[in-house]
């Protein structure tokens, strides 16, 4: 039992708390009767345990429960979206440029290689700068951002998978390049990019709240807990359940990805089976 | 052990050394530390048009002509007196026996030097345009000095007092040494001494005995730069910081509680309005339908819920402040029976109306929240307002290049004069005008303008101010409330030209 | 399910870190390239990072002044590479700033933004040319490169002040943090991480890798303003913000680290497990010598690649990356310069910056890449394994 937990305790604990969040994102409607956007400036500002608002309103008077339940949905929307763009762009442009070496492959690693020189907070703000605020442009910001790391991980990995054995035979055989590519390098490669994938989920959320703060976060009146976090700032001495309740729910979350990706990883390494 | 011992007296020390001053030393000290949000872009002055460069470049040089604290009229400062010698000449009397820090006596050539380093295109200042219709500057004597302008100015008192818009600097330091040894050791004429400035941290200016006013009370004033809201208002609160601007609303009772400060309001001259775009084609192109939209915002909601009661409302586009103001305007009634039958005569259906609203955030009070407000105001009547929340450069942006939505809040100010007011804001030609189009209004201002009788002239604004309110261009909104968060142990009040000088503070008694 | 074939360490790395180090890169173009003069080691091309570039000279003559270079590395072998990384970061730096040229233009007049509100359009329209923005882009493009080679970046739009002397201003100040928060990074992370590995599965790994976790799940802004108000507001120990004396440091330094630490942290745990079942440990530990003098003296130094990559990385990222720690404690580094230059569209700054930066990470990814070189005792006990 005991190395039941140590083993696999971490991951048990991500994977509820995971799924208390999916819960919350889908179920939020039904969990709660308040809607989000609504507001009534003359409950504005009131603290957690004012009837009808169980953790209180924000300055224009919207419920601060109904919108950490609704930010759920956005938090989780933009980890899954940042993770499966940047999963697919890197994941590509790291097959190609492991897959086909030379020339080709070096220009995609230039290209990472420029993006990486630039902090990724910076980054990130330049591409909001150009394109404007809004949820879709912080999607697309932090997937411009983040896309490095799978190229970088999947070229490694193809780079060792394309000089195994069954490959060399699958050459031999007169297999064609894509279908090698898809067929068979692609599968060994996938669980790397899911284990990475699981790890950069809970980033992309807290780099919403990051991105917020330097004022490029999601358009009002959509709740998203980054931007809840940024506005809270002013409010920091009158109204501190702006920052605790919203804060909390993104720690939280992001402690529960990193858990179960962690626990993935534990999982899935080759070394430690026994 | 003994060497754990010394570790941890070491460290003790260490943390001990070079705490900030807590504010009873500064008291004692009278030394008053002031917070702004961002360094000064230059401590040249007549150089860079920016609040905070030129609110901190104002202790180190006086104006020439400065403006009442209470009645906001144009006041002497370095010039005693003035009067209009014929269309196009000006003269100026100059205070004798003022000395700029580094001994040079102020006259009649210490302007005209300044006047030429602002003409000079290779010096880049932001006033060059400002100052595009003075050709040159007569010398009659020692402290007598004339404008000369192309054509008639009679704004050029309200211009040269409205801000820092002329500000003295010395003739010879300035030929012999050049801009740039200015830039590095400021000489003015003013109440305190430029001693240090730590890039983006701190600026500090020492007491000036010598100044012509009397010597300021206050020995020393540091300016900190802390870029954080929060940051700010946490200094305030442990008491590092003395003067700090725009305490939210909300805020004040938590400032006023914690004993270590009170905030300090006052009616700005600073205006903030909501416009509604005649310039593109659509639905707002229509008055009706920019009188109904007005008739449905609650101003006074907004003021009471979101703002707390701090602004002051308005009805035209000229604030009481305002020297060109005339009052007697009426305002637009929060009207929304009034408001559904102005949409029906104009046969727009606001149930089917979709608005989108742009709005700058943090930029003035609660802008965002306020956008926000309005449309749900506006939601009441069935009208859909998207808002969009840009970035201040954004804003900008769209604001020139007229790809706002139809709707968009702005700020403007210090607005002292009508001619700096109206003939900027609702002409198309303007650059972030959101009303054009009508000759009507273009003919009037390009008269008023040219009045020299003042009477005519207060005429002449008053029959534009009922004329542009008549329009509709706006949903006028309010003056704001500037709010200081001052310690208790300064006097200082806050001005409505938001002009932040560290001579009117005093020790409270 | 297949097993990813990655060693755990390019997991938890890529994962942990934004980026990846630049030594697998630069191997593998190395030894893709044909006139490469770095010996090919026997075994294949594989990404294993154990695998480090051999530099052991290729010519063993008796030419004495080789020999005497050779002596302390610095061979033919060597040279050629050092020239190879100068042109690469040439080209990396050059590539940084056309890319932030010309994606700057696409933010929008720049022009409008410094000058007053009541500009007239012809005034507004002789600033843009005076300030060249009414030429082709590309005219103004080779303008900049002309002169950027020389040095001059311009002068910055908001201050009228050189840009890279601005930049340059500001750098010690993000250098002072940043070495800072690193020794911090370096004192918490790698005990933590090393004890996490050693004692696996135990209450201590748990709760300090879920530690380690938090650490990265709690936006930096949100901690700093706590610490704030607890540190400064309640108890008045620390100051709130500004530079001057060691307890400035502490906040900013604790804020950052959280982050940094807890993916060095996490990184070293990994990177320590996957080296303590490495043969040479196994053979340690045969020999009978105590489990510390294992983990200290074997396992750590061969776990400290990533570790060190890991921090050169950071120390980058650091230098522009700091901008929320330095906004919140007004710290007047480089990252809060940027940020601003940034939203106010001041070119000359942003790309005086992004050249510091650029210069910056391949100097430390070539510092990193030949500490490798000297943390190489794996490679030669296994080299040709």
């Amino acid at each position: 039992m005991r190395t039941f937990i140590g083993r696999h305790g971490r991951g048990v604990l991500g994977l509820i708390i995971a799924a208390l969040v999916v819960v919350a994102a889908v179920a939020a409607p039904l969990l709660v009767a308040q809607d989000p956007l609504r507001s009534d400036f003359t409950v504005g500002l009131k603290p957690p345990g004012t009837p009808g608002h169980p953790l209180g309103t924000d300055q224009l008077g919207r419920d601060l429960l109904a919108r950490v339940l609704y930010g759920a949905r956005v938090a989780l929307f933009i980890g899954l979206c940042c993770v499966l763009l940047t999963a697919v762009v890197g994941g590509l442009a790291g097959l190609v440029a492991g897959y086909y070496e030379g020339w080709l492959g070096a220009v995609v690693m230039r290209v990472a290689d420029v993006q990486l020189s630039f902090p990724f907070i910076l980054l990130a703000l330049t591409i909001n700068a150009i394109v404007g605020l809004g949820l879709r442009n912080i999607i697309v910001s932090l997937s411009v951002a983040g896309w490095v790391v799978y190229a970088r991980v999947v070229r490694g990995e193809v780079l060792s998978v394309k000089e195994r054995e069954f490959v060399h035979a699958a050459r031999a055989l007169g297999l064609g390049r894509a279908r090698l590519l898809l067929r068979h390098i692609l599968p060994n490669v996938a669980p790397s990019i899911v284990i990475v994938g699981s790890l950069q989920f809970a980033q992309f959320i807290v780099a919403e709240a990051a991105i917020s703060f330097l004022g490029f976060g999601v358009q009002p009146p959509t709740p998203a807990w980054g931007s809840m976090l940024s506005e809270s700032r002013d409010y920091l001495y009158v109204a501190w359940w702006l920052a605790a309740f919203p804060g909390a729910a993104l720690a939280v979350t992001a402690l529960g990805i990193n858990l179960v990706g962690d626990w993935l990883r534990d999982v899935l390494d080759p070394k430690f089976r026994v | 052990m003994t060497r754990f011992t010394t570790l941890l007296t070491a460290l003790a020390v260490l943390f001990g050394l070079a705490a900030s001053a807590p504010a009873q030393d500064r008291a004692r000290a009278k030394e008053v530390v002031v917070a702004f949000a961002a360094e000064p872009r230059t401590l040249l002055p007549n150089t860079i048009v920016d609040w905070t460069t030129n609110s901190q470049i104002e202790h180190i040089y006086d104006r020439l002509v400065d403006r009442d604290p209470k009645t906001y009229k144009p006041m002497p400062m370095l010039a005693t007196g003035w009067k209009i010698v014929n269309d196009t000449t000006w003269e100026f009397a100059l205070r004798q026996g003022v000395k700029f820090h580094n001994g040079e006596p102020f006259n009649a050539q210490s302007v005209k030097a300044t006047m030429d380093y602002i003409k000079d295109p290779a010096n880049k200042t932001h006033y060059l345009p400002r100052w595009s219709q003075v050709k040159e500057i007569q010398i009659v004597n020692d402290y007598t000095v004339r404008f000369i302008t192309e054509k008639p100015w009679p704004g050029l008192l309200d211009r040269i007092s409205e801000s820092t818009d002329f500000l003295p600097m010395p003739p010879r330091a300035l030929k012999d040494q050049g801009p740039q040894a200015l830039l590095a050791k400021p000489v003015g004429t003013g109440p305190f001494k430029f001693v240090q400035w730590v890039r983006d941290e701190r600026l500090v200016l020492e007491r000036n005995p010598d100044y012509w006013q009397g010597a300021p009370e206050l020995n020393r004033v540091t300016f900190r730069y802390i870029p954080e809201f929060s940051a700010r208002l946490s200094a305030l609160l442990a008491g590092e910081i003395d003067i700090m601007k725009d305490v939210p609303p909300h805020a004040v009772e938590m400032v006023d509680r914690s004993g270590k400060g009170k905030v300090r309001a006052t009616v700005s001259s600073r205006i903030n309005y909501l416009a509604l775009v005649n310039l593109k084609p659509g639905p707002l192109q229509d008055v009706r339908v920019r009188k109904a939209i007005g008739h449905s915002v609650n101003v006074d909601e907004l003021i009471q819920q979101v703002l707390k009661g701090r602004a002051s409302k308005m009805c035209g586009p000229l604030s009481p402040l305002n020297v060109d103001y005339t009052p007697g305007i009426e305002c637009l009634k929060h009207d929304l029976s009034r408001a559904q039958a102005l949409f029906k005569e104009a046969g727009v259906d606001p149930t089917k109306l979709q608005l989108t609203l742009d709005t700058p955030s943090g930029r003035y009070p609660l802008d965002k929240d306020i956008s926000l407000a309005i449309a749900a105001q506006l939601q009441r009547v069935g009208i859909k307002t998207n808002v969009v929340v840009n970035e201040w450069g954004t804003h900008l942006d769209k604001i020139k290049n007229r790809t706002t939505g139809d709707m968009f809040y702005l700020g403007w100010g210090p607005a002292l004069s009508a001619q700096n007011t109206i003939e900027q804001l609702f002409q198309a030609s303007q650059t972030y005008s959101s009303y054009g189009g009508n000759k009507v209004i273009d003919a009037k201002i390009a008269q008023a303008v040219t009045i020299v009788d003042p009477k005519k002239r207060l005429e002449a604004w008053a029959d534009l101010q009922r004329v542009v309110q008549d329009e509709a261009p706006w949903v006028f909104l309010w003056q704001q409330h500037d709010l200081y968060g001052v310690a208790s142990w300064v006097e200082w009040n806050p001005r409505a030209d938001e002009k932040v000088w560290m001579y009117e503070a005093k020790l409270a008694r | 399910m297949p097993r990813p074939s990655a060693s755990i360490h390019e997991l938890t790395w890529a994962a942990v870190a934004p980026t990846a180090p630049a030594a697998w890169n630069t191997i593998t173009a190395e030894l893709a390239n044909p006139t490469s003069t770095v010996t090919k080691p026997a075994v294949t091309a594989d990404t294993d990072r154990s695998r480090a570039k051999d530099t052991r000279p290729l010519y063993s003559t008796g030419h004495a002044r080789r020999r005497a270079w050779a002596g302390i590395g610095y061979t033919p072998g060597v040279r050629a590479y050092l020239l190879s990384r100068l042109g690469q970061t040439v080209l990396v730096v050059f590539l940084s700033l056309t890319a932030v040229f010309f994606l700057m233009r696409l933010g929008g007049d720049p022009v409008l933004l410094f000058l007053p509100m009541d500009i007239q359009a012809k005034d507004l329209t002789e600033f843009r040319q005076r300030l060249g923005f009414n030429d082709p882009v590309a005219v103004q493009y080779g303008r900049f490169i002309g002169r950027a080679i020389g040095g001059d970046f311009g002068e910055s739009l908001r201050y009228k002040q050189d840009a890279l002397g601005l930049v340059l201003e500001r750098l010690p100040a993000t250098l002072y943090l940043a070495v800072a928060a690193l020794g911090l990074t370096f004192l918490v992370a790698v005990p933590v991480g090393v004890l996490s590995a050693v004692r696996r599965g135990s209450l201590f790994d748990f709760f300090g890798m879920g530690a380690a976790v938090l650490g990265q799940a709690v936006p930096g802004f949100w901690l700093g303003l706590m610490l704030i108000y607890l540190f400064s507001v309640k108890l008045g120990w620390l100051p709130t913000g500004g530079t001057g004396s060691a307890r400035h440091f502490v906040m900013p330094c604790v804020v950052l680290a959280s982050f940094y630490a807890a993916r060095m942290a996490r990184l070293t745990r990994s990177s320590v497990l996957d080296t303590l079942n490495e043969e040479f440990v196994l053979t340690a530990r045969a020999k009978g010598l105590a489990e510390w003098v294992v983990i200290a003296k074997h396992a750590l130094k061969n776990s400290a690649i990533p570790i060190v990559t890991l921090a050169g990385l950071d120390t980058g990222q650091l230098l522009g990356g700091a901008v929320i720690t330095e906004t919140i404690f007004a710290w007047p580094g480089l990252g809060r310069l940027t940020v601003q230059a940034l939203l106010n569209r001041d070119f000359p700054v942003v790309l005086a910056a992004v050249f510091i930066f650029s210069v910056t990470y391949t100097l430390i990814n070539l510092v990193v890449d030949l500490l490798y070189g000297w943390l190489d005792p794996r490679t030669r006990a296994r080299a040709h394994a």
